[in-house]
């Protein structure tokens, strides 16, 4: 740990805050841009047009846009994103109601993505050029090809139509109840509560929308961590520690594993933002009450303040989710930062 | 062979399959409850929502000061009676003591002063009804409430079933200040939007983005004991979901948006019907009568010969072609009036009599569509038909984002463009108004741009006709004056399809019995299931 430049995080921060600024601005414009009146989509067509501008009026439509910045800027840094012009309800509780939900999805889909992927990947180079590296890579352009939506669709009609053997929608089953909310997200609240039951079943919900969403981030991963660990694998030190008669298992998982992983940490930091994309569909397909779908309709009816506070709260974990992937790749590689620090001593 | 570890992780993830494939599976114990697909969101304040799902909780919630039946006929509920003063202008109405609120408070007659007010003040939803109409509530004492009109308005009675009744106590006590309403604050809107505030049949059990459940009240001053014990809204119109719950029977209606496709496949699984009926659903195309070359009424007349209707109805399995602008369903339609049939003959000679016959060519004509398949599909009709008459129509495809916007300029109004639009309440009035009056000009409701005073005035004097008899003949006099004026083809009156499970579950809109009042058929009190019945199928 003691690699890890503690400067690079903070300045990284620093940045961070300039870029979701930017970012906000940016999202404020276009969605003024674009077409349809928000006000008279929330109200309806029917509703008098002295009524549609008393709304406009309190929600500051009829000033400058940089009037109407001022005022979402104010409010957000107070912590108030508004009123969802489509629930009615304030757009923090909306996006906390909703947000643990794909937050979990996320975590899940990670996890599937980083083992499942990762070990196609070293079965894939360890048997490279057999009848199991070409199931690796079928499996991989499988994943690639097929749409999440697609995958959403046909498991569905596989395992909950005709087979029956998984849930369809929603998170928990009817009968049972919800854990109390600690983190929101229901597996690990049942896990703190030891409630195995609301555990396994919440597990299985998750089961068809996690792999729905994390297919194509698991064939990217696997392929990354093939072609990774194949070169790796016939690095000089690699050559030189099989002489030694060091057992493969221990060379693949001491020195080729860990260096071969950079790539592969690099992208999960960009596939945060790959799976909220891809959950936008999937969450609709199986009744999942998660953020993306939120953020969808939320597009489509031109809801001014939850669109900003969708975009905030995406930038904010996309962000983030991309530092954590830089320290972490930082520990694995020590040369990343060696090399910095060098580089930065001969100046 | 596997090495130790590799044995000890085969056994984990056995355990943890077994684990997995045994925990809840489903349904235990079949509960008297039935499950309907619902778009989202759902915006349970009666002053606030008047989309189908939001009507379709509100009729559960809450409770309207009249009732109707299945003819059209005003029937008491929260008001036992009432009187009209003989000019019009006062509606007094005696309310039924004993209605209770969920929280247990009484329904008293302030409670209706009050919800009324609100409507107004907020004027969103469905307060369009009453906007300009009414000059004051009064409480004349705890059972006794008088409106007082500004004007006539015939059709008042006929809107009530729509105004349904807040609980005025839970409202003041959660308004927050500073609001859009002045001394009322926001009037407890964001209250009102997650929390229940009504008397009706059924009261919120819970409430997320997932789902609505209700359960039913067990102190409501009706005998509601044979219906479902609870009602859920599920969050979802997706197609392949519907199908997968419906086959589970985890699922007992559908929403109506759903494809003919899905509906017919749905209806081979045993047990689920499809059910249909007329619920005042319209299928237009409106012509933009004030841009070229549908400024000519011969054009929008030949237009309206060359147009297949048979072909459009054999596109929407349980249509009939429209007869006028206003559903045979509603009371004040004209089952008699003047209907376009297809004769392309009629439809030439009508264009060699327009001014721009010999130029269409330098006025290209658009139809735009939006909302679903079927629209597409009566635009591509139209195409076809008007190219065999020798105009050139070209279809694209709008969102509803943009054709509000574009719809609020004649310049940039769509020339023709398909629309389906339904009566909020079971009179005429509702889409003549809705549609044709120059108030709604610049919405999408009325492409046509007509801005005719002679017929607003045939409107405003029918609206101000209290004396049903007349009412009635003006509204037939006013259908023949749009039929003249051909502004619009009338294509389709289109059912609304919804599968259900027939198998457990008796509905009395499956049936025929359908009360013309705005999602009323959803009413959860009067349908029955039978959960043992729902047990029997689930073992087969």
């Amino acid at each position: 740990m003691k690699n890890i430049n503690i400067i690079f995080i903070i300045k990284r921060l620093f940045y961070s805050i300039f870029v979701l600024w930017g970012l906000s601005v940016v999202i404020f414009v276009l969605m003024r841009i674009a077409p349809g009146d928000p006000a008279r989509m929330a109200l309806g067509s029917r509703t008098p047009e002295e009524v549609v501008q008393r709304f406009r009026i309190a929600m500051y439509y009829d000033k400058p846009i940089y009037i109407q910045y001022y005022y979402w800027f104010k409010g957000m840094l107070h912590g108030d994103l508004g009123v969802s012009l489509v629930t009615k309800h304030p757009v923090l509780e909306d996006i906390s109601q909703v947000f643990p939900a794909t937050f979990e999805l996320a975590i899940f889909a990670f996890i599937f993505i980083i083992v499942i992927g990762i070990t196609i990947g070293i079965i894939s180079a360890r048997y490279n050029n057999t009848w199991v590296d070409n199931l690796g890579r079928l499996v991989a352009y499988f994943g690639i090809v097929t749409p999440s939506f697609v995958f959403a669709i046909m498991g569905m009609l596989i395992f909950c139509y005709a087979l029956k053997i998984l849930p369809s929608m929603g998170r928990l089953s009817p009968e049972l109840i919800y854990p109390p909310k600690i983190t929101g997200l229901i597996t690990i609240d049942a896990l703190i509560q030891g409630n195995f039951i609301v555990f396994f079943d919440a597990f299985k919900h998750l089961i068809l929308p996690v792999v729905s969403i994390g297919l194509l981030g698991m064939a990217e991963e696997a392929r990354i961590t093939r072609t990774s660990i194949y070169n790796n694998m016939r690095k000089d030190y690699v050559v030189a520690a099989e002489s030694y008669g060091i057992p493969e298992r221990v060379i693949m998982f001491r020195d080729v594993l860990k260096p071969s992983l950079n790539p592969v940490v690099s992208i999960l930091g960009l596939e945060f933002a790959a799976i909220l994309a891809q959950s936008f569909l999937v969450e609709l397909i199986f009744n999942w009450p998660g953020f993306a779908r939120y953020g969808m309709v939320a597009i489509i009816q031109k809801d001014l303040n939850a669109i900003y506070g969708v975009v905030l709260i995406t930038g904010i974990f996309v962000i983030f989710g991309n530092i954590i992937a830089d320290i972490i790749v930082g520990f694995l590689d020590p040369r990343i930062y060696l090399i910095k620090e060098r580089s930065e001593k001969i100046r | 062979m596997l090495n130790g570890k590799a044995k000890i992780l085969s056994i984990v993830l056995c355990i943890l399959g077994i684990l997995i494939s045994i925990s809840s599976t489903g349904i235990a114990a079949s509960p008297s409850i039935v499950r309907y697909s619902s778009d989202w969101p759902v915006l349970i304040d009666p002053s606030v929502g008047s989309d189908v799902q939001s009507m379709t909780a509100i009729v559960n919630l809450f409770d309207p000061l009249v009732f109707v039946d299945t003819k059209g006929n005003i029937i008491p509920h929260v008001a036992k009676s009432w009187d009209i003063s003989s000019d019009g202008l006062t509606y007094t109405f005696y309310l039924r003591p004993g209605i209770k609120f969920h929280d247990g408070s009484e329904l008293t007659a302030e409670d209706v002063k009050f919800s009324m007010d609100r409507n107004l003040k907020i004027g969103e939803g469905i307060a369009y009804l009453w906007l300009g109409k009414i000059q004051e509530t009064k409480v004349i004492d705890k059972y006794k409430v008088v409106f007082h009109m500004k004007t006539v308005f015939g059709p008042f009675l006929s809107t009530l079933p729509s105004f349904f009744i807040v609980n005025k106590k839970l409202i003041m006590a959660n308004i927050k200040k500073p609001g859009m309403y002045d001394d009322m604050g926001d009037y407890a809107k964001v209250y009102a939007s997650a929390h229940d505030v009504g008397s009706g049949p059924y009261m919120i059990k819970n409430f997320s983005a997932e789902y609505i459940l209700m359960e039913k009240n067990p102190n409501y001053f009706l005998d509601i004991a044979s219906a479902p014990d609870e009602f859920e809204m599920i969050a979802s119109t997706e197609p392949t979901l519907v199908k997968t719950l419906m086959a589970r029977r985890e699922l007992e209606m559908t929403n109506r948006w759903m494809g003919s496709e899905t509906l017919e496949s749905l209806a081979k699984i045993e047990g689920i019907k499809v059910t249909q009926w007329r619920a005042s659903n319209m299928e237009y195309i409106t012509m933009n009568t004030k841009k070229p070359p549908l400024d000519d009424i011969h054009v929008r007349k030949a237009l309206a010969w060359a147009f297949d209707y048979d072909a459009a109805v054999k596109l929407s399995p349980g249509s009939v072609q429209a007869r006028g602008p206003v559903s045979l369903t509603v009371p004040g339609s004209d089952p008699n009036c003047f209907q376009y049939h297809r004769d392309l003959n009629r439809a030439k000679m009508e264009l060699k009599q327009s001014k721009y016959y010999g130029h269409f060519d330098e006025y290209p004509i658009e139809c735009q569509w939006n909302t679903n398949i079927s629209m597409e599909k009566e635009a591509m009709l139209l195409m076809a038909n008007a190219a065999e008459i020798g105009l050139t129509v070209n279809v694209k495809e709008t969102t509803w984002a943009l054709l509000c916007s574009d719809s609020a300029k004649v310049e940039t109004t769509p020339d023709l463009h398909v629309l389906s639009d339904s009566s909020f309440y079971p009179e005429a009035a509702s889409l003549i108004q809705g549609r044709y009056h120059s108030m709604t000009a610049g919405t999408w409701e009325q492409g046509e741009w007509l801005l005719d005073p002679i017929l607003d005035k045939m409107i405003d004097d029918i609206l101000a006709t209290s004396d049903n008899n007349e009412r009635y003949a003006k509204y037939r006099e006013v259908t023949k004056y749009i039929i003249d004026l051909c502004p619009t083809i009338f294509i389709l009156e289109s059912p609304e399809r919804i599968a259900y499970q027939a198998a457990y579950m008796e509905w009395p809109a499956a049936k025929g019995e359908v009360i013309p009042a705005y999602q009323y058929e959803n009413m959860m009190r009067f349908i029955k299931v039978y959960p043992e019945k729902r047990e029997e199928l689930l073992k087969k």
